[in-house]
């Protein structure tokens, strides 16, 4: 009943997310309704470029929302609360604090590979000269893993902050990952920015393994992290 | 069969500079309704929350129904064995009233449909309306409703009356008192409405600054306690405090009031010694206890 739980908190979340996307893949339906063309001469590829940054946003966006406000259930903008007061129920469950925030971070994960999964697959399907599977798969692979690190980077946050808080947080760490990248090497080697090709051609390529080893182990340690903050946290 | 429901020793919580509790001692008979009594800020919900696990004591120990809750296995174990009505009875405002049931019921093996069914006539909740458009008193009533289907044995309750008309305050307290005589729940039932109280529980403690300062079965308090009330020809004598068996002391002008316990009738004479002129002796309320306790005169 905990999924079912958080599929109900979760699901306008989701909606809302996939509703964005579906308007991005409904661009060739009403960008000629603003007579939105290609200006003059910027080539397919470029072009396809910026859809491909659109969807890296997408991604962490989807991620940063969809971790929400970690195990507690509702959203608080309260000033002075860090938490709901339904917040006090689910506590007196007979569930670990493991389990809930297992499940709760389990869908949202589930929630963002899912939209990570279709916006990759309409990013690469546009790609001007055509995709191999192979192609794609590796596309997809780089993408979730490393849209998982902003993910889990959420989730800690979330732990830690109120929601509103963890938003804005969520996205001031992306923006210090990026302006990083370009400033300190081991930043740009292992960042998961560039494992999502931010500032490369993302298809055809070598795989860049550092950033895809390093988002894994990362990930793996906000878990953690986030885990340990929930068990020892008090409410 | 015969450990207590609950029982605390020298449990001690701090947040920052603020001691919230203070090495308390609690011993809640199985069976029982229990008054849990305090001020605000007495310690009363940091307690609730230490006993559900959602604090950590800083010191001490306690257990539930003999079993001692030192880990997050033994809290999640103990849990399924309480009902929880929290002060500020928020639920899951996506859920409707059905929902909410349907969510609770497969974590509480001991589910009683029966309950459910009863109490969800009895409080007239409908299954489909959605919690943001319940009342305040029909969120406690659902609250209450989760709490006892689960077949808990132990009902812990915060403030469960807050902010509910008195027709509405009634029901839950019928409610509360028919489940403990028939089921023979215990009732931890934590609250500074005296009267409320008074009407149902059989035992009471009184919470002030983290400590308990007074503990027992109501009637055995009534009439362990007496009201002293002594009018002297002049100022009563600063002696009066000292005397044996006399808890607190309140004077005004040549009257003096005092709150005695053990031996009222030695204290009335002693009183007569020090020049009393008039000397009258009143039970007391759970009322007078209380203030005379937390005011700390």
């Amino acid at each position: 009943m905990l999924w079912f739980k958080a599929w109900l908190e979760t699901r306008w979340r989701f909606a809302f997310i996939a509703g964005t996307m579906l308007f991005a893949w409904a661009a060739p339906l009403w960008a000629p309704l603003f007579h939105l063309r290609t200006p003059p001469g910027v080539s397919d590829s470029r072009l396809w470029m910026a859809v491909h940054l659109a969807s890296i946003f997408l991604y962490i966006f989807a991620a940063i929302y969809l971790a929400g406000s970690g195990i507690n259930s509702q959203t608080t903008y309260s000033a002075t609360s860090g938490f709901h007061p339904s917040m006090l129920f689910t506590l007196s469950l007979p569930v670990s604090r493991r389990r809930l925030l297992f499940v709760r971070a389990g869908l949202g994960a589930l929630q963002t590979g899912i939209l990570v999964a279709i916006m990759a697959a309409y990013t690469v399907f546009q790609r001007p000269g055509g995709t191999t599977a192979p192609q794609f798969l590796v596309y997809l692979a780089r993408a979730m893993v490393c849209t998982m690190v902003v993910y889990a980077l959420s989730t800690l946050l979330a732990c830690l902050l109120d929601e509103m808080w963890q938003f804005y947080s969520g996205f001031l760490c992306c923006i210090a990952a990026f302006v990083l990248q370009f400033r300190v090497s081991l930043v740009s080697w292992l960042s998961p920015l560039r494992g999502m090709s931010l500032i490369s051609y993302p298809i055809g390529g070598p795989v860049p393994w550092a950033p895809v080893i390093s988002s894994l182990l990362l990930t793996a340690g906000l878990m953690y992290a986030s885990m340990l903050i929930v068990q020892r946290k008090e409410y | 069969m015969n450990q207590a429901a609950i029982e605390t020793h020298g449990l001690s919580k701090s947040f920052g500079d603020i001691a919230a509790l203070r090495g308390l001692e609690l011993n809640v008979p199985r069976g029982s309704i229990y008054g849990f009594l305090g001020r605000n800020g007495a310690g009363k919900t940091t307690t609730i929350k230490l006993l559900l696990g959602m604090l950590r004591p800083d010191a001490g120990r306690f257990s539930l129904f003999g079993e001692a809750v030192d880990s997050e296995a033994s809290s999640v174990a103990a849990r399924r064995r309480i009902g929880f009505v929290s002060e500020g009875k928020e639920l899951y405002n996506f859920m409707t009233v059905g929902q909410m049931i349907k969510f609770t019921r497969p974590f509480f093996p001991g589910w009683r449909r029966e309950l459910e069914e009863k109490y969800l006539e009895l409080f007239r909740l409908p299954r489909a309306k959605s919690l943001p458009k319940l009342s305040k008193g029909m969120c406690t009533q659902l609250m209450l409703l989760l709490a006892m289907a689960r077949g808990a044995e132990l009902l812990v309750m915060d403030e469960p009356t807050s902010g509910l008309d008195p027709a509405m305050t009634e029901d839950i307290l019928q409610a509360l008192a028919d489940l403990a005589a028939d089921e023979g729940v215990s009732v931890f039932f934590s609250s500074h409405q005296l009267a409320e109280v008074e009407q149902i529980c059989d035992s009471v403690c009184i919470l002030d600054e983290g400590q308990v300062v007074i503990d027992g079965v109501l009637d055995d308090l009534k009439s362990q306690y007496r009201r002293i009330l002594a009018v002297f020809k002049s100022e009563p004598p600063d002696s009066l405090a000292a005397l044996p068996g006399v808890d607190h002391l309140r004077q005004r002008g040549r009257t003096a009031s005092l709150l005695a316990h053990m031996d009222v009738d030695a204290v009335v004479e002693r009183i007569r010694e020090l020049g009393a002129i008039s000397v009258e002796v009143r039970p007391v309320t759970l009322k007078e206890l209380f203030l005379d306790h937390v005011r700390g005169e």
